[in-house]
């Protein structure tokens, strides 16, 4: 039992003198903390108000996902899948159906690889908006935070019209999407990308030219391009270092070499860069949704079917015998993949996600391994903050766009 | 900002089959610049060169994993500059020994082709740590180790990451560690609904 007559100690620091003038105070920042998006915790030495070093602790968020993975069935692992960077759960779900149709060899028909670009590209928009307003927010600028969660709705009711579901989507499936699309929603996307384009010039006016934004963003938190490498970094980290590495580009999956987009890159790898990045990524975003709504065939399958792969489409079910039978077994057995080990890759909001499947042939992956951008990205931090001042930690943890849920899954 | 080309041109994708693009290079070991490399400059340290979905996976003994990535990041024909993964399987269920497979996934930025590196290690070896070469394997391969348990030897911090430090019951990806963990973390008096499942994990 407590005993609440006496006081507890709290203790927030530990202290320790150097010397006759120096003094180092060792600081913990989180894992309640309004500016770590989520249960960071970040060991902080101090000297005055320098760092003179950092140690993020993570795992605060820690669910075994992949530990899960290796205990549901292939179908079963998608929405997991959400829960790892739950502000972009439609990317999380297209990494790993990527990785799955990869691993069993399956085509899936064009219009639902469109569809699923402009999933993707939405998400990623919404993901770009979530780190904006924050990091803004993080820094002081509470103003756009509020723009920014506006124009996200709309986001989410496009998700929400399209599969029911806002954050955690579940949206894509293992062969395509099970579902029709609904009529009305490529109008509403257009009507979201006409308006967009002025939503991101408004953020600009706020932030772009902001003196203050400009002193607590330029020239804090300068990544080296070769560090960036060094260090494993992937998405606006690297590009804003001047890497050109956009797996989009790079190694193009979908149909991302039928549209035509730019990689943004910056040139000094400072927060103000990877914030042009992440601004002009999105106006990106948008082409390609455009360019997707020009391409899409207006109708024909959206699963591939005849498939052992993938679930028979629902109004067959109730219809035909064979179709009825295939879907008892897959939802009762599952599939199972041929044995082998498929590693898929694709570029995620925050980075480079990989999935990385090992098949024993059985219906549940042997082993499921997340690769996730900001994991690797936070590593950064502490090279970022080594002489920084505290204040611009803030800044620091918010450049990176960590979500907690996909650094710890 | 400046918009920089590509140093090469996306390859050429002949076929609309997603993992036949070439990104892993030439599908046939014999072919592939990576494993004539490794053949040639560590005779003794391959193992193995093999293809599934066109991914090209080099199995190597594991005294030579830093030697053969530092030499596969510094050769100039070859140029696996990006550390993008690492990460281990455990064997338990497939062979009987080594116990572990550590993985690595190395990417090439200007050449734009990956590479799967594997070494076998049993329980309770070490592993050379790759932090001297790539700074970006640190955390990775704490998250192993914590995982794992398997110990990569010239690690400079090598803790649990994810796992509290203080965490004394295992290494939870390992395959004979229970879905449900060994014991209960709640208050005492009170019952679990759900029955507690002991032993390996149950394989459907």
């Amino acid at each position: 039992m407590l005993d609440f007559s006496q006081p507890t100690p709290v203790v927030i620091s530990e202290e320790r003198q150097l010397s006759e003038t120096r003094r180092e105070l060792v600081l913990n920042m989180g894992p309640q903390h309004p500016s770590t998006h989520g249960v960071l915790r970040v060991r902080l030495t101090l000297e005055g108000e320098v760092v003179i070093a950092c140690d993020p602790v993570i795992g605060y968020l820690h669910r075994g996902v992949e530990k899960l993975g290796e205990t549901h069935r292939y179908a079963q692992v998608v929405p997991w899948t959400d829960r790892t960077d739950y502000v972009a759960a439609p990317l999380n779900n297209l990494g790993y159906v990527l990785a799955v149709e990869k691993l069993c060899g399956l085509e899936v028909p064009e219009r639902a690889q469109y569809w699923r670009m402009i999933m993707a590209e939405l998400s990623r928009i919404a993901s770009h908006l979530v780190w904006l307003g924050t990091h803004a927010l993080d820094i002081g600028a509470l103003s756009v935070s509020l723009y920014t969660f506006r124009d996200r709705e709309l986001i989410l009711d496009i998700f929400e019209k399209f599969c029911g579901a806002r954050l955690t989507t579940n949206m894509m499936e293992i062969g395509g999407f099970s579902r029709e699309i609904p009529p009305d929603l490529p109008d509403m996307v257009r009507d979201f990308i006409r308006y967009f384009p002025s939503a991101i010039r408004q953020y600009e006016d706020l932030l772009t030219e902001n003196p203050i934004w400009l002193a607590r963003t330029k020239g804090i938190g300068v990544i080296e391009p070769e560090v960036a490498i060094n260090y494993g970094l992937t998405g606006a980290c690297l590009r804003g270092s001047g890497v050109n590495y956009d797996v989009r580009k790079a190694n193009p999956y979908l149909l991302y070499d039928r549209v035509e987009f730019d990689v943004p890159l910056g040139t000094h790898g400072d927060v103000y860069d990877r914030y042009l990045v992440r601004v002009e990524e999105m106006r990106q975003a948008i082409r390609i949704i455009e360019q997707c709504l020009e391409q899409v065939p207006t109708d024909g399958p959206l699963m591939a079917h005849d498939s052992p792969y993938v679930i028979p489409p629902h109004k067959n079910v109730m219809r035909t015998a064979e179709d009825m039978q295939r879907h008892f077994i897959w939802v009762i057995k599952g599939f199972s993949p041929p044995k082998g080990e498929v590693y898929h890759a694709i570029e995620h909001s925050k980075g480079e996600q990989g999935y990385y499947l090992v098949s024993d042939g059985s219906p549940i992956p042997y082993r499921m391994r997340i690769r996730s951008p900001d994991f690797v990205n936070l590593q950064s931090l502490p090279y970022m903050a080594q002489g920084a001042m505290l204040a611009d930690v803030v800044a620091l943890i918010g450049t990176i766009d960590i979500v907690l849920g996909s650094v710890d899954r | 900002m400046e918009q920089q080309e590509h140093p090469v041109p996306a390859p050429a994708s002949a076929s609309r089959v997603p993992w036949q693009c070439g990104w892993w290079g030439p599908t046939d070991p014999d072919q592939h610049p990576a494993v004539q490399a490794i053949r040639e400059h560590f005779p003794e340290a391959f193992v193995e060169a093999t293809t599934f979905r066109d991914e090209m996976t080099i199995r190597i003994q594991r005294e030579a994993l830093r030697n053969v990535v530092a030499f596969l990041r510094e050769n100039p024909a070859l140029r696996y500059n990006h550390l993008t993964d690492i990460t281990a399987v455990d064997m338990l269920y497939l062979r009987e020994a080594p116990r572990f497979d550590v993985v690595v996934q190395l990417y090439s930025i200007p050449r734009r082709q990956r590479l799967r590196i594997k070494c076998g290690v049993e329980d309770g070896e070490t592993v050379p740590s790759l932090v001297p070469i790539f700074a970006g394997a640190n955390w990775l391969e704490r998250e192993v180790f914590d995982m794992f348990g398997i110990v990569f030897e010239g690690h400079p911090d090598l803790r649990r990451i994810l796992l509290p430090e203080d965490w004394d019951e295992g290494h939870p990806l390992r395959k004979d560690y229970p879905l449900r963990g060994y014991r209960d973390y709640v208050q005492p008096g009170y019952e679990s609904p759900v029955p507690r499942i002991h032993g390996p994990l149950r394989r459907l």
